[in-house]
């Protein structure tokens, strides 16, 4: 398949801080998300593929084109923004077919394309009310409007899903991969694993501002699954809870240092665990009150991939 | 190649004419706009009470267009046209890089320029508005008594006409400005106040480095009176000149704005 984004060694520095770093990477059509923990470099790379921002260093071209100062091809490019930022004054409807009119569509069409994209993320009854107004929610759906108001070929997402409650998130999840189904190409950026995994297997892992992996998602969930995770278990009896596990191989230590009715586990098969743990409950009548894995995000799994 | 060419103009005008829509709409409804509506209607307030204190405590030594014309000349062009455009012109770029909505508008199928052109167009139309309706009911309170003397609204469409230029082309500067400094208002501020206010009153050719001192050239000197103090050590350039000069001005500051604004890279604050 051709490559629609392309980017050759494209680097670039804010003074002294590396925000990115020799990214050399072929997007093709369909879904692609750029996972990475917060301040890895996913909005510099969105910024530079924008032309928000220039490159120090190395180049980005859409459909062969270069993208920086050439405004033509914004035509077929929807980008949402990761910040929170409107122009509160305005309606929702306004700020859509205000964006819209940046297009040079006649008005029949912008109204036609703006009340389809509000009526797409449910926003067409509340279209007449000020941004400022709006709930987190509803303030996110907007900027998602905005981005395929005018059908671009090409969505930029930065943090898409930000915001969002579960239900929003299903739906827009759902949105994204009908877009993929249209043939489109959509960037999505996140720090939630879940999120990318739920949308797409096409991942390109960042951290430092470096692509630290790139290719099918079930190769970095086997790296996360042979990181050894740490699951804190409250419950009424924890030692009693705990001895049970202690004879188990997947589990490789327990930690009773922090709360109290906590236990902390070490574990090198999260799945054998979790299967073990509601037995364990049932056969020594503990009631279970929380149960959380504090190392369970992406900078851990980075960190532990990286060695640090 | 013509047909392209042709199709390339139109192309900017339109986008022109959108950005153009779009922020006429946004700074109607902005909170900043009632709020210098207000600033720009202190005079009216002052004319009113002028006008009171002639009818009601029989002081009319000075005539209504006097009065006027030194309204024009102490409020407008020494205070009020400065602020409006130093307000509006510098947020024409300063505003999208706090409220970090220039995304919006650079991943849009608008070239810069028209963007800058756009928006600055919209805002000094605003600020235009604002002022010319203060100026017209201030003449109308002014001269309450003397409506149907036609020779007194040539002075007002000579001032009010001044009035525009000077927004048209301080706006340029501040917009200009407001694209590649940060704290534009603080430096806004001291030209305004600093600069303009002390140049213009330096002898011979140095007082033609202040836009003031054009806006000034178009208006007649008063030999005497209150207010005359105000046109000391003017040495006038012709109106033609004058006039050209402040289009160069504008002119210039505004290609400036445009390939500052093409160039330069803004980077949103996190």
């Amino acid at each position: 398949m051709k490559a629609v984004i392309k980017t050759e060694k494209l680097s670039k520095w804010y003074g002294n801080i590396l925000g990115l770093s020799d990214v050399t990477l072929d997007i093709e059509a369909g879904i692609t998300g750029l996972l990475g923990p917060n301040g890895a470099g996913k909005s510099t790379f969105l910024k530079l593929i924008t032309g928000q921002i220039k490159a120090n260093i190395g180049s980005v071209r859409i459909n062969g084109e270069g993208v920086r100062n050439n405004h033509r091809l914004f035509s077929k490019i929807g980008f949402c923004p990761e910040s929170d930022s409107f122009y509160e004054e305005m309606t929702g409807w306004e700020f859509v077919t205000g964006l819209l009119k940046l297009h040079n569509l006649p008005s029949s069409e912008i109204e036609k394309k703006a009340r389809k994209a509000l009526g797409i993320v449910d926003l067409e009854k509340n279209k007449d009310r000020r941004i400022k107004t709006y709930s987190r929610g509803m303030r996110q759906r907007l900027k998602f409007a905005q981005a395929i108001a005018h059908e671009p070929e090409i969505l930029i997402l930065d943090e898409p899903l930000n915001g969002l409650d579960p239900l929003g998130r299903r739906k827009l999840i759902r949105l994204i991969k009908s877009l993929r189904d249209e043939g489109k190409t959509v960037i999505v950026s996140s720090h939630v694993l879940p999120e990318i995994e739920a949308m797409t297997n096409d991942i390109i892992l960042i951290h430092q501002g470096k692509i630290f992996a790139q290719g099918d998602i079930h190769y970095i969930r086997d790296l996360i699954d042979t990181h050894p995770h740490m699951i804190s278990v409250k419950c009424s009896d924890p030692r009693k809870v705990a001895s049970r596990f202690i004879k188990e191989d997947f589990v490789l230590n327990i930690d009773f240092s922090s709360e109290k009715d906590t236990f902390v586990v070490k574990t090198n098969n999260r799945d054998e665990f979790f299967r073990y743990l509601p037995l364990i409950f049932i056969e020594e009548n503990s009631d279970v009150k929380e149960i959380t894995s504090p190392d369970d995000n992406l900078q851990a799994v980075f960190d532990y991939l990286i060695g640090e | 190649m013509m047909e392209k060419k042709t199709e390339k103009d139109w192309s900017f005008l339109s986008s022109f004419g959108n950005v153009f829509s779009f922020f006429f709409l946004l700074g109607r409804k902005a909170k900043k706009t009632k709020v210098f509506y207000l600033l720009s209607f202190i005079p009216v307030v002052m004319a009113l009470i002028v006008k009171f204190g002639q009818v009601f405590a029989s002081r009319s030594s000075l005539t209504g267009i006097y009065v006027f014309s030194n309204f024009i000349m102490t409020f407008y062009l020494q205070f009020i046209i400065l602020i409006l455009a130093l307000f509006f012109g510098t947020s024409v770029c300063s505003e999208e890089l706090e409220g970090k909505t220039l995304p919006y508008l650079t991943t849009r199928p608008v070239s810069k320029a028209s963007f800058i052109l756009g928006k600055y167009a919209a805002y000094t139309l605003l600020i235009v508005t604002m002022t010319v309706v203060g100026v017209i009911l201030c003449f109308f309170i002014l001269n309450f008594n003397q409506l149907g003397d036609l020779s007194l609204y040539k002075i007002l469409f000579r001032d009010t006409a001044v009035l525009v230029l000077g927004l048209i082309c301080y706006t340029s500067l501040f917009t200009f400005i407001g694209t590649f400094i940060k704290r534009s208002i603080m430096f806004g501020l001291i030209f305004s106040f600093g600069w303009e206010n002390v140049i213009q009153y330096f002898p011979g050719s140095t007082q033609r480095f202040a836009i003031v001192h054009f806006l000034k050239s178009l208006l007649p000197s008063p030999s005497s009176g209150r207010f005359s103090f105000l046109l000391f050590r003017l040495e006038p350039t012709p109106p033609f000149m004058a006039v050209i000069m402040l289009i160069l001005i504008t002119a210039a500051f505004l290609g400036l704005a445009c390939v500052v604004f093409n160039f330069k890279e803004y980077i949103l604050e996190e």
